[in-house]
């Protein structure tokens, strides 16, 4: 084994290091909110977005002027903010005020001024830079264009495919780079010489950048973040075999860098570390002192009481305020929250269970699930929208399998749905109608993306294209209503079922008791249970998928909800329960349904298989969640933008119908924003409280969970993507130029891959701007999520001491944790020294510390 | 130990969480190794304190221990690529002499 090869091993180290910064991206179909700054999660939050300002230049929280509005409309208050500073400087509550001139001001209200008034907000720029951002801004944008387009020549789905694609992407852009004529002859002479193995082509362009080997960490990362969309998708494709790699990613990069910075006139490029940003000065603490005493219009005041004042700011630097801001923002939210939580136990179904509606955790169930229980007669409880069943689920239709999972596991089954016993003939008719369709919809799209054919496709079709574009923007609801009969008539329904056999009938048992003892549901049942999957119908949208089930890796929920009902009606498993301690009624009957978070509509599924005895129930079921959905629509209509207030529900229902018709429409619906709170608890916990669709709520009876494990698979995994998708919302709120994906009005779909802003630059990161704000005003309010849980603090404890990564989550506040044992106990704060009374003040000292303020 | 018809080999075995696996699957593949084993979910008490075994819903974040065996001609370039990762990680790694019936299904 050669020196070479030990040093090219050494290199895949170094560049999986560095990637560990890089945002996981996942393509749009499938596409899963994460945390862009998961890399960072081993950091307390505070410092992992000053990191992140460092390798991308963007801020980690709100700017201080929104905070300050914040504070100026009431939404946080001084109450807020002087218990977060006294949270935070224990030492300064209550300490002796200072002079300053003929006024009195405690340390806590000069540190409350600075928040308020102070000046000098921190600039964000990268610290990190590559030679080329270091020594030709110029080159390092022609670097990022080349990349741009290489990348989406790979990834696109161009009727001209990149030749030699086939062999990966390094090898096809190394033979076809040379022949890029808007490059200099003698940089397409240096492309020529780049070495056949993608690892060689980094080591060379490195040594001739002169990144020595302690450096290259660094350096690597500061190239990964340059572009962190095409870096993380590039991460992703390398995980599923897609013929790309961070390494080959990396090689032309650094090639071009080389290459350029070589034939540029003027220093050369070598020998010098990895370069900082330049710094921003900050106003020092006694500029601050004198900006607040003109603030106050004091006058002239004494040095030494300046220099008092200053020592008190000195403990609270420029940099730490958008923070401070941030906990107090949060403050003001959590309290309410829990003051509301702790208000005592609402029976929410008072009088006979008929129905339980078992949903999702998404916040856009609590609006369901709050307005079928008003009706009276149902229980609802909130589950995973995957409901335990982690499957590979291939359709009636035969298309791509797709696996329906939280993307933490990988699927355990491969289910198939069937045809109906008596429905065969009309399986066959719907799959012959589909295959039609589909190669009607081919022949377009190819005839589109030919040579000459769009001149005839023009002609052929061009009389009725245009009528339809028309249709579809002047009438989008009944253009909607046509396209729809139109398809199901070329395209009927066929009864089916979910073929179970690839599961064994102990693991059906297994998964059931899991199921049921998880979400504490284990006895009490009504005639129909009913799991309620969700899914979103809009139009011309690639972030469709965010729209859909995050627990079914970003696609609707239907097929598992299905597989987990008709799991649960066979006898045998009935049987099985039953010898675990779990007896179902006979006269239970499980359904499936879907919830279309668009439109408030939702379907129960596979109703030709409920016994005739339940028809009367499940008929009075429809019913209702027909009024449920249209009062939660007319709920929904007002926050959407361009909907008319205080509508009926019937016209909420047909307006909301209309925008998930509308291709024009930017806003379908508001998806997870707002999100800020997961509740682990009995319903009773949060029933009746209108939590305004911002909550994840997850049911949890501590009674049957006497080990904990269903509290830490909560904890490890729900819990996991709650978090996930709540910094999705946080990051593209607050930093929507790098983890936000941009105005939707300029997206340039890449294939699968993602878009971009118009015809070059990154892949975008996150969510679009319109899927957090309305264009004038944040629509989502970034705030961290609160974990709530009703449980046994040891019970908590033990789980949190054997699983890092809640100990990262509560430790390092990407999650604040709040628990009581049990209800009319006060909440508590679980911080890594024991658990506190949420409202307890930490500040104790009332002695000022001497070496800030004497 | 005394095996003429046994071959001599290196055996390493890394444990690291779910989330750096594939990092070192990368590695030990690029490196020419000819496979590993990978058990998933497993559970243990170290200097970062105890670790929970398999979680019913996380592969992620469960601790996975992967064992390959290459020839010693390998065995430098794979340490080489796996001590900064395992300095920059809370995992461990064992190396230890092994002895195979079939030489030919590891190099």
């Amino acid at each position: 084994m050669t020196d070479v090869e030990n040093r090219r091993a050494r290199l895949r180290s170094d560049v999986a290091l560095a990637a560990r910064v890089v945002p996981t991206h996942y393509p749009l179909e499938t596409f899963i909110a994460v945390n862009p700054l998961a890399g960072l999660e081993g950091m307390p939050f505070e410092q992992a977005i000053r990191r992140a300002g460092d390798l991308y230049g963007t801020r980690g929280a709100l700017s201080e002027e929104a905070f300050r509005q914040f504070h100026r409309d009431g939404r946080i208050t001084d109450t807020d903010l002087d218990r977060t500073l006294a949270h935070r400087f224990p030492n300064l509550f209550g300490a002796e005020d200072l002079r300053l001139g003929n006024r009195m001001v405690s340390a806590l209200e000069l540190l409350r001024a600075d928040l308020q008034h102070g000046t000098g907000s921190p600039q964000f720029r990268r610290r990190f830079l590559t030679r080329a951002e270091e020594q030709a801004p110029g080159i390092a944008d022609t670097v990022d264009v080349q990349t741009s387009k290489w990348c989406a020549a790979f990834f696109g789905d161009a009727a001209w495919p990149m030749p030699g694609s086939e062999h990966g992407f390094y090898s096809a852009w190394r033979s076809l780079a040379p022949g890029d004529r808007s490059l200099h002859r003698t940089v397409r002479k240096e492309l020529r010489r780049t070495p056949e193995r993608a690892d060689d082509a980094v080591l060379e362009a490195l040594a001739r950048l002169g990144v020595d080997a302690d450096a290259r960490t660094a350096y690597l990362q500061a190239h990964l973040t340059r572009m962190p969309g095409w870096a993380g998708h590039v991460q992703w494709c390398a995980a599923h075999g897609r013929g790309i790699d961070l390494v080959g990613y990396l090689a032309m990069r650094l090639t071009y860098e080389a290459a350029l910075l070589e034939r540029r006139p003027g220093p050369d490029g070598g020998g010098r570390s990895v370069g900082t940003g330049e710094s921003v000065d900050a106003p020092s603490a006694r500029d601050r002192a004198a900006h607040l005493i003109g603030v106050w219009n004091l006058g002239d005041i004494e040095d030494a009481e300046v220099a008092a004042a200053a020592r008190v700011l000195t403990a609270m630097p420029v940099t730490s305020r958008a923070m401070l801001w941030q906990n107090a923002f949060e403050a003001h939210y959590r309290d309410d929250l829990l003051r509301q939580l702790g208000a005592g136990e609402c029976p929410v179904a008072p009088g006979p269970v008929r129905a339980q509606l078992v949903t999702c955790i998404d916040t856009r169930s609590e609006g369901l699930r709050r307005r079928l229980e008003s009706l009276g007669g149902y229980e609802t409880l909130g589950f995973a929208g995957f409901f335990a069943v982690a499957i590979r689920y291939t359709g009636l239709l035969q298309g791509r399998a797709s696996d329906l999972c939280p993307v933490l596991i990988a699927p355990n089954h491969d289910i198939t749905e069937n045809p109906a016993s008596n429905g065969a003939g009309a399986a066959a008719r719907r799959v012959s109608g589909a295959t039609r369709l589909a190669g009607a919809e081919s022949a377009f799209h190819a005839a589109k993306e030919a040579f000459a054919a769009p001149f005839t496709l023009a002609e052929a079709a061009g009389w009725i294209a245009a009528p339809l574009a028309a249709a579809k923007t002047m009438a989008p609801a009944l253009s909607g209503a046509v396209r729809r009969r139109l398809r199901d008539a070329m395209v009927p329904t066929a009864p089916t079922v979910i073929n179970l056999a690839a599961m064994p009938d102990e693991e059906q048992v297994m998964f059931a008791q899991v199921a049921l003892t998880t979400m504490g549901l284990t006895r009490g049942y009504g005639r129909l249970v009913v799991f309620c999957a969700h899914g979103s119908t809009t139009e011309n949208n690639p972030y469709q998928a965010s729209l859909d089930c995050g627990a079914c890796g970003g696609q609707a929920g239907a097929p598992n909800a299905r597989t987990a009902v008709a799991i649960l009606n066979r006898p045998h498993v009935r049987v099985g329960l039953e010898s675990l301690g779990i007896a179902i009624p006979a006269d239970t009957w499980f359904v499936a349904a879907q919830h279309d978070t668009a439109v408030d509509r939702v379907a129960l599924l596979d109703t030709h298989l409920v016994p005739d005895g339940h028809r009367g129930d499940l008929a009075r079921l429809e019913q209702d969640l027909r009024r449920a959905g249209g009062a939660l629509a007319a709920e929904r209509c007002e926050a959407l933008p361009g909907a008319r207030s205080q509508l009926s529900p019937a016209c909420a229902a047909r307006h909301v119908a209309r925008r998930s018709a509308d291709w024009a429409q930017v806003y379908p619906e508001w998806g997870l924003a707002g999100n800020s709170a997961f509740i682990v608890a009995p319903r009773e916990v949060s029933g009746g409280i209108n939590l305004q669709r911002r909550a994840f709520l997850h049911s949890y009876d501590p009674d049957v969970d006497n080990d904990g494990t269903a509290l830490e698979t909560i904890l490890t995994a729900p819990l996991v993507v709650a978090q996930w998708i709540n910094c999705q919302y946080y990051f593209s709120s607050v930093a929507p130029q790098v983890f936000g994906a941009g105005t939707k009005t300029i997206h340039n779909v890449i294939g699968q891959a993602g878009v971009i802003a118009g015809h070059t630059g990154d892949l975008r990161l996150g969510l679009p701007w319109q899927s957090v704000s309305d264009g004038a005003a944040l629509r989502h309010e970034p705030m961290r999520l609160l974990a709530v849980v009703q449980a046994p603090l040891d019970r908590l404890d033990a789980i949190v001491e054997r699983n890092p990564i809640l100990q990262e989550l509560f430790g390092n506040d990407w999650v604040a944790l709040a628990a009581r044992e049990e209800a009319g106990r006060p909440w508590q704060r679980w911080t890594r020294a024991g658990w506190r009374n949420w409202t307890e003040s930490t500040s104790s000292p009332t002695i000022l510390d001497e070496e800030m303020v004497s | 130990m005394s095996a003429p018809a046994l071959t001599k080999m290196t055996k390493i075995e890394v444990v690291v969480s779910g989330s750096e696996a594939p990092a070192v699957r990368e590695l030990i593949q690029s490196i020419g190794a000819t496979g590993y084993t990978s058990l998933s979910g497993v559970s243990g008490l170290g200097h970062g304190g105890y670790h929970q075994g398999r979680l019913l819903f996380n592969q992620q974040a469960a601790l996975e221990l992967i064992i390959t065996v290459v020839p010693e001609s390998r065995t430098d370039a794979l340490l080489a690529g796996l001590r900064p990762l395992l300095d920059a990680s809370s995992g461990v790694m064992f190396v230890t002499e092994t002895f195979v019936s079939r030489p030919e299904y590891f190099s």
